[in-house]
């Protein structure tokens, strides 16, 4: 990496007060760090205070730095039967290059590398052209992704964690990734001894994996009788379903309807749509009380609602007893931003933009490469293609460690 | 004591924490059971083991608490003595049938009263009326999902759960079935502790020990591999066969297909580097978070629990229930479809894609649309007994 980047890194952690790098349980988690242009990790590293681990980070400035989810006996051990697993925390990862938001189509390229056939926004599973899959990206991140990344840990927050998993906002941190995306921490006791299994069981309910609409009590009473449904006051996933189809009824076109289940059924539920409605709302658990519409299509209305409901979590962090991740107030060697805490209250207004910005003032020369429209901070550049510029130090810094720059002197 | 729990409830669950504090009482080692005077509690202990191997019911003797109280522990020092692990799991499964039974017929606050004090979960009586469902019972949600992952019916994932703030709701047969699950999984786990995986009993009941191998004995084909090392490509079911098509055509797959087809390579006896094999054609492979995966599965990191494959029941609501062929019809689980194909000699030098000549194999031939016939022809000359 450039020596610029490593001198700002080094003066970035000098001036680092040593408790912000303090996590739950400090001396019971594994660290880890990953040098840059290194590809493996330095692993099972065991601190005893913050400033061993600072003074640690101003020696070697590494590009990212990792704590354990876990907590363990022996955070130093490297064989995890020696490390003495003792439980860990349940974390949550939302990343926007996951999500599928309209403006990739603005900052967003792929290439096929068996045909080269290019294109741009969310990459495509297969090639289009020659249906290969070995797709390559070119990404970056926009207010507009970090916005849909941010609506999404809300989701998380207010529609499960809270009201399904009793957990209260005392007992979760959330963090800035420092680069695409947010982390949720669940430090609670109660779920420090999840196995893997039940974590996959958290990750299946938040991203709706197996959602059986009738078993959450949908039936129809005799072959062709009334149908009945659940209430959108129950709990879990039964009333987020009535509540998904009730918003989804009454926000659709006919046309919409149509698409989902078939011109009959749409027409019929489109001339009755208040009566549906208020069914719904007013009478549960009868649903409907009209006819023209059979249990399978509400099925298939369940579905398509409870799709716009789940939440879009990387699951396999989820799933990991003992996952690494980035260290709060650490710098992430890709952005030269930093992993940055946010409270619930502070979360609306959190611009990560801004607020996770970590060099303030300053300037720097840099001969851009290719860059779409990026903001870092007030400043705003691009797109631009092979020219020079002179830049604030945090977005200069931003796009050398992006790789889109080469310092200029 | 607890108010709430007789001494007959001890007997009907030694599994109580105050059935240990009643043993105790006694303060009795094992050695001192060898006593003539203790040879009723061996000998329905030796019964208790016996029956498990068996599947023969064993009626409790509530007439005599005291016996099926200092019984219960002293057929388990058996099982474990044993070193067989079949015959710790069939204890443990018998031992959790006979529970489960038993909790169905009692009262809500009984129950309760028992999954307190013998798991220590936070039970809540709760009176939650749906519409056709009576959830009388909430549960900790970390306790829920200690067990439950346990069952691979859909009704039993979180998903399908009515949950309110951390708590799963329950309806009674539901609660009994896991609380039963809980302690068959208990059995299970102490197996392999320190202290556990090397007990060995007293030289004066061992004897008993030698009684129980020979009825073990008569079981041993049922124990013993029941599949050949490797995958059997012959007895695969469709289902599996669709699965690995995708994946040799490079295609990436559903979670639940991975985990259907890793979980019964697993379980067929292929190792977690002969399953990577399988995904090494997806473009998005990734070897070490593949890697990650299929171990997690095998239970080799992460949880200690072996996965099954899901039942057809399961495959079917995900789509993944390809071509069900007739064979298919008689199974309600893709393993069940393997191992009845494996024992008919499926693999048996059939050549690729031939059918096994089990009966199925034979009356086939009836039309699959054009070449069909040729194909059934082939079938059924290879279904002759050679
Ligand atoms: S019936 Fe079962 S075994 Fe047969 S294809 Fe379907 S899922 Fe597989
Ligand atoms: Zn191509
Ligand atoms: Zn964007």
């Amino acid at each position: 990496m450039h020596k610029v980047v490593l001198d700002e890194f080094r003066g970035y952690y000098s001036r680092l007060p040593a408790e912000q790098l303090d996590v739950k349980d400090f001396v019971r988690r594994e660290y880890a760090l990953l040098h840059f242009g290194d590809q493996k990790m330095i692993r099972h590293l065991k601190f005893d205070s913050v400033s061993e681990l600072k003074r640690s980070l101003v020696e070697g400035v590494p590009a990212n730095v990792y704590y354990s989810s876990a907590y363990y006996r022996n955070p130093q051990a490297d064989d995890m039967n020696a490390k003495g697993w003792e439980g860990a925390d349940l974390i949550f990862d939302i990343d926007a290059d996951h999500i599928r938001t309209d403006c990739k189509d603005e900052h967003d390229t792929w290439a096929c590398l068996d045909c080269g056939c290019r294109g741009r926004g969310f990459p495509p599973d297969a090639c289009p052209k020659c249906g290969m899959k070995k797709i390559d990206t070119v990404t970056w991140v926009c207010e507009g992704c970090l916005e849909t990344a941010k609506r999404e840990i809300f989701k998380l927050i207010d529609d499960f964690i809270v009201p399904d998993f009793g957990v209260s906002l005392g007992e979760i941190e959330i963090c800035f990734s420092g680069h695409r995306g947010y982390h949720l921490h669940v430090v609670s006791e109660g779920v420090r001894g999840l196995t893997g299994d039940g974590r996959r069981e958290i990750a299946d309910y938040v991203r709706g994996i197996g959602l059986d609409p009738k078993e959450h009590g949908f039936r129809q009473v005799t072959g062709t009788g009334p149908i009945v449904g659940p209430d959108m006051r129950d709990g879990g996933w039964r009333g987020k379903i009535a509540r998904a189809i009730y918003e989804f009824v009454s926000g659709r076109s006919q046309e919409e309807l149509r698409a989902v289940v078939g011109p009959v059924v749409a027409d019929n539920i489109s001339k009755g749509r208040e009566k549906f409605l208020q069914n719904i709302s007013d009478a549960p658990p009868h649903w409907g009380g009209m006819r023209g519409y059979s249990l399978e299509s509400l099925m298939k209305i369940a579905n398509a609602a409870a799709r716009e409901h789940v939440c879009n979590i990387d699951e396999r962090v989820t799933l990991d007893v003992k996952r690494l991740i980035r260290q709060p107030n650490s710098l992430h060697g890709k952005s030269a931003l930093k992993t940055a805490r946010v409270s619930y209250s502070d979360l609306e207004r959190f611009d990560p933009l801004r607020d996770a910005v970590a060099f303030m003032g300053g300037s720097i020369k840099i001969y851009v490469k290719e860059i779409p429209r990026v903001r870092i901070g007030d400043c705003e550049v691009g797109p631009a293609k092979g020219t020079e510029m002179e830049v604030p130090r945090a977005l200069g810094l931003y796009l050398l460690c992006k790789g889109a720059a080469d310092p200029r002197v | 004591m607890s108010k709430m729990l007789t001494k007959e409830d001890l007997a009907k669950y030694p599994f109580l924490d105050q059935s240990a504090a009643f043993i105790e009482g006694y303060n009795l080692t094992l050695s001192d059971l060898s006593a003539p005077a203790y040879s009723g509690i061996v000998g329905r202990a030796v019964e208790r083991v016996r029956c498990s191997i068996e599947g023969g019911a064993s009626p409790l003797q509530l007439g005599d608490p005291e016996t099926e109280i200092l019984s219960y522990p002293l057929a388990l020092a058996l099982v474990y003595a044993s070193r067989v692990r079949w015959l710790v799991n069939r204890f443990a499964t018998f031992e959790a049938k006979r529970c489960e039974e038993l909790l169905k017929m009692e009262t809500a606050p009984k129950l309760a009263e028992v999954a307190k004090a013998s798991f220590g979960w936070r039970v809540g009586l709760e009176d939650l009326k749906l519409e056709w469902e009576r959830l009388t019972f909430s549960l900790g949600m970390a306790e829920y999902l200690e067990v439950a992952p346990q069952f691979h019916s859909p009704s039993w994932k979180l998903t399908n759960k009515y949950v309110d703030r951390g708590r799963v709701f329950l309806d009674a047969k539901d609660f009994a079935r896991l609380l039963a699950e809980n302690l068959k999984l208990r059995i299970i786990r102490k197996a392999g502790e320190e202290g556990v995986k090397d007990f060995e009993l007293p030289a004066a009941l061992q004897p008993h020990l030698g009684g129980i191998a020979g009825l073990l004995e008569g079981k041993r084909q049922l124990y013993e591999d029941e599949f050949p090392e490797g995958l059997v490509d012959d007895a695969r079911p469709p289902c599996i066969v669709a699965i690995m098509n995708d994946l040799s055509a490079g295609k990436s797959l559903s979670h639940m297909a991975r985990f259907a087809i890793t979980t019964f390579m697993l379980n067929v006896g292929e190792s977690v580097d002969g399953v990577l094999k399988l995904f090494g054609n997806v473009a998005d492979f990734d070897e070490g978070k593949a890697r990650y995966q299929v171990e997690h599965i095998a239970g080799i990191t992460g949880s200690r629990t072996k996965y099954a494959p899901p039942k057809c029941e399961v495959l079917r609501s995900f789509g993944l229930c390809a071509e069900p062929d007739r064979l298919c019809a008689t199974v309600s689980h893709p393993l069940n479809y393997y191992k009845r194909k494996v024992r008919a000699g499926a693999g048996a030098k059939a050549p690729t894609g031939g059918e096994a000549p089990t009966r199925e194999g034979r009356v086939k031939g009836r039309g699959r649309g054009a070449g069909a016939a040729g194909v059934g022809g082939e079938k059924g000359a290879q279904g002759r007994p050679r």
